[in-house]
């Protein structure tokens, strides 16, 4: 085995730690929830409309995702842009 | 100067508070004469409220319709109300038919608002008094907590109906259905799964006998309105790898779209939480997000305001207008919008970064509802004033949560002890394979 394999090992022992001490901490205290109005709310919604354009390429990048992606973190807000017209 | 610290007078000439004030709507001057743009704005519709007083309920007294007693109860686990004189029993009307309120979402356009979720008046009082008609006495009910009393001297119970400005009194109450013995149950089912790490002193002192019935002051809303979101996602073309043995490393190529979604949608009975205090869900300082965790709630089948609902039960008053809760309401359209265009990004498969969002609010309809809560409470001592922890029931559909404080230590020494193990077990195999 490689040194580069055995230091990873090494920090087995505090990652299991604090893994462990958030998911006990989240079990009793249930700080993470709240009303999940997303998909426990009747919502109708027309068909989905959009655009997809291709505007470039990316070779050779290590990372497994998009930076910065953001599809499943609905409660994220990105940069608004709010109509002046705006009736409401 | 015998005067000098006389205050000012009040205006008092026309166009003061002192003036007998214009019916709604009426303007002193014959629009017709008007510009344009200012004659557009003053024929603009006005928002809209649905009238949900009820007039038969007008005096205090609600009274049984078949014999004119006063003490009704809600019949325990069903809608129905209960004289306690003579036994008849009858149903609350639903509101969700009486006022049409589950029609025309996709209709809606500015903002309609039950005469129950008006706006609060600057100056109304949380006391109320009535005076009793079967004795005359004077009997005060607190709405800040409750929203019934019983005359003392002639046993007449009184329910706070009128629609005071105050914000008390909703369009609507949904009736508890979950018994005590059932949220007793629950609470102790849920805590019995979290003994272990939970701090002594809650333990000790863990009585679920003690949970209070409770009805919190919620806004539902309907909403109808549309959402563009934009951003940036990546399809993934190749992926290989470079290198021999630990130096192995994986390589990714991929297409950059620009990508823009539209989504129209109408939700149906959006529940927020219109006392102020509530809708601050600061897990830090407090744990109302349990509160908020057992939402929604069965509202479709609400029941007009009726004060016998609430006998003997403590209620919070609302204390939260519609524009001051707008931003909460626009923050989860747009999370709900964002959650309705994910399924049309599937084929981005390295994910999609939003960058800028919009919504148009097309229009809205704001109820305020009563909603059942059976909770649990304690308080644990520290720093800042404590810590005041929540198990909640869902009074309607028995969803339950809470919030157990831990005895850190115990917690603290179970991870190590088990981070101490697993280092244990990677520097037996790093001495092992050496």
């Amino acid at each position: 085995m490689s040194d580069d394999g055995g230091l990873w090992l090494l920090a087995l022992g505090p990652a299991g730690a604090t893994a462990l001490y958030w998911a006990l901490y989240r079990y009793y205290r249930n700080t993470d929830k709240s009303h999940a109005f997303e998909r426990e709310t009747t919502v109708e919604a027309k068909p989905v409309t959009g655009s997809d354009s291709k505007v470039g390429e990316v070779k050779g990048t290590r990372e497994t995702r998009i930076r910065g992606d953001n599809v499943r973190e609905y409660r994220k807000r990105v940069n608004r842009i709010r109509n002046d017209t705006d009736s409401s | 100067m015998s005067n000098a610290n006389t205050p000012p007078a009040p205006p008092a000439g026309p166009g003061s508070p002192r003036d007998v004030p214009p019916l709604p709507g009426s303007f002193p001057i014959d629009q017709a004469t008007l510009p344009e743009p200012i004659r557009e704005e003053l024929l603009a519709p006005d928002p809209v409220a649905i009238d949900t007083a009820a007039a038969e309920l007008k005096d205090g007294l609600n009274r049984c319709p078949k014999c004119g007693a006063t003490d009704i109860r809600q019949k325990p686990g069903s809608d129905l109300l209960i004289c306690q004189y003579c036994r008849n029993e009858w149903h609350g009307a639903r509101v969700e038919e009486e006022f049409g309120l589950g029609q025309g979402i996709d209709q809606l356009k500015g903002t309609v608002i039950a005469s129950g979720a008006r706006d609060i008046a600057a100056d109304s009082a949380s006391l109320m008094s009535f005076k009793c008609t079967g004795c005359g006495a004077e009997v005060t009910v607190n709405t800040e907590s409750a929203m019934t009393a019983r005359c003392h001297w002639c046993r007449h119970v009184f329910g706070v109906n009128e629609q005071v400005p105050n914000g008390a009194v909703p369009d609507a109450v949904l009736p508890f259905h979950i018994s005590k013995d059932d949220a007793v149950a629950r609470i102790r089912q849920f805590v019995g799964k979290r003994q272990l790490f939970a701090l002594k002193a809650f333990k000790e002192q863990f009585t679920p006998e003690n949970v209070v019935a409770v009805y919190m002051p919620y806004m539902i809303v309907d909403g109808n309105a549309s959402a563009d979101v934009a951003g940036q996602g990546e399809i993934k073309t190749r992926e290989y790898t470079q290198g021999s043995g630990d130096n192995k490393k994986t390589y990714y190529d991929a297409d950059v779209y620009q990508v823009g979604r539209h989504v129209d949608f109408t939700v149906d009975d959006l529940p927020l939480e219109s006392s102020s205090e509530r809708g601050n869900l600061d897990t830090r300082v407090n744990t109302n997000n349990i509160i908020n965790t057992i939402l929604p709630f069965d509202t479709k089948n609400a029941v007009k305001w009726n004060a016998s609902y609430l006998v003997g039960i403590t209620s919070e008053k609302r204390d939260s207008d519609v524009e001051q809760l707008r931003p909460r309401l626009e923050d989860q359209l747009l999370s709900i919008a964002r959650a309705q265009v994910q399924a049309s990004t599937s084929r981005y498969d390295r994910g999609v970064r939003w960058e800028h969002e919009r919504l148009d609010v097309h229009g809205t309809r704001w109820v305020s509802m009563y909603l059942p809560v059976w909770l649990y409470s304690y308080h644990q001592p520290g720093s800042n004033g404590g810590m005041l922890h929540y198990i909640a029931v869902n009074g309607r559909t028995g969803e339950t949560m809470g919030s157990v404080p831990i005895q850190q230590w115990k917690l603290l020494m179970a991870a190590i002890t088990v981070g101490t193990f697993l280092e244990g077990i990677a520097l037996w195999i790093l001495g092992s394979s050496s």
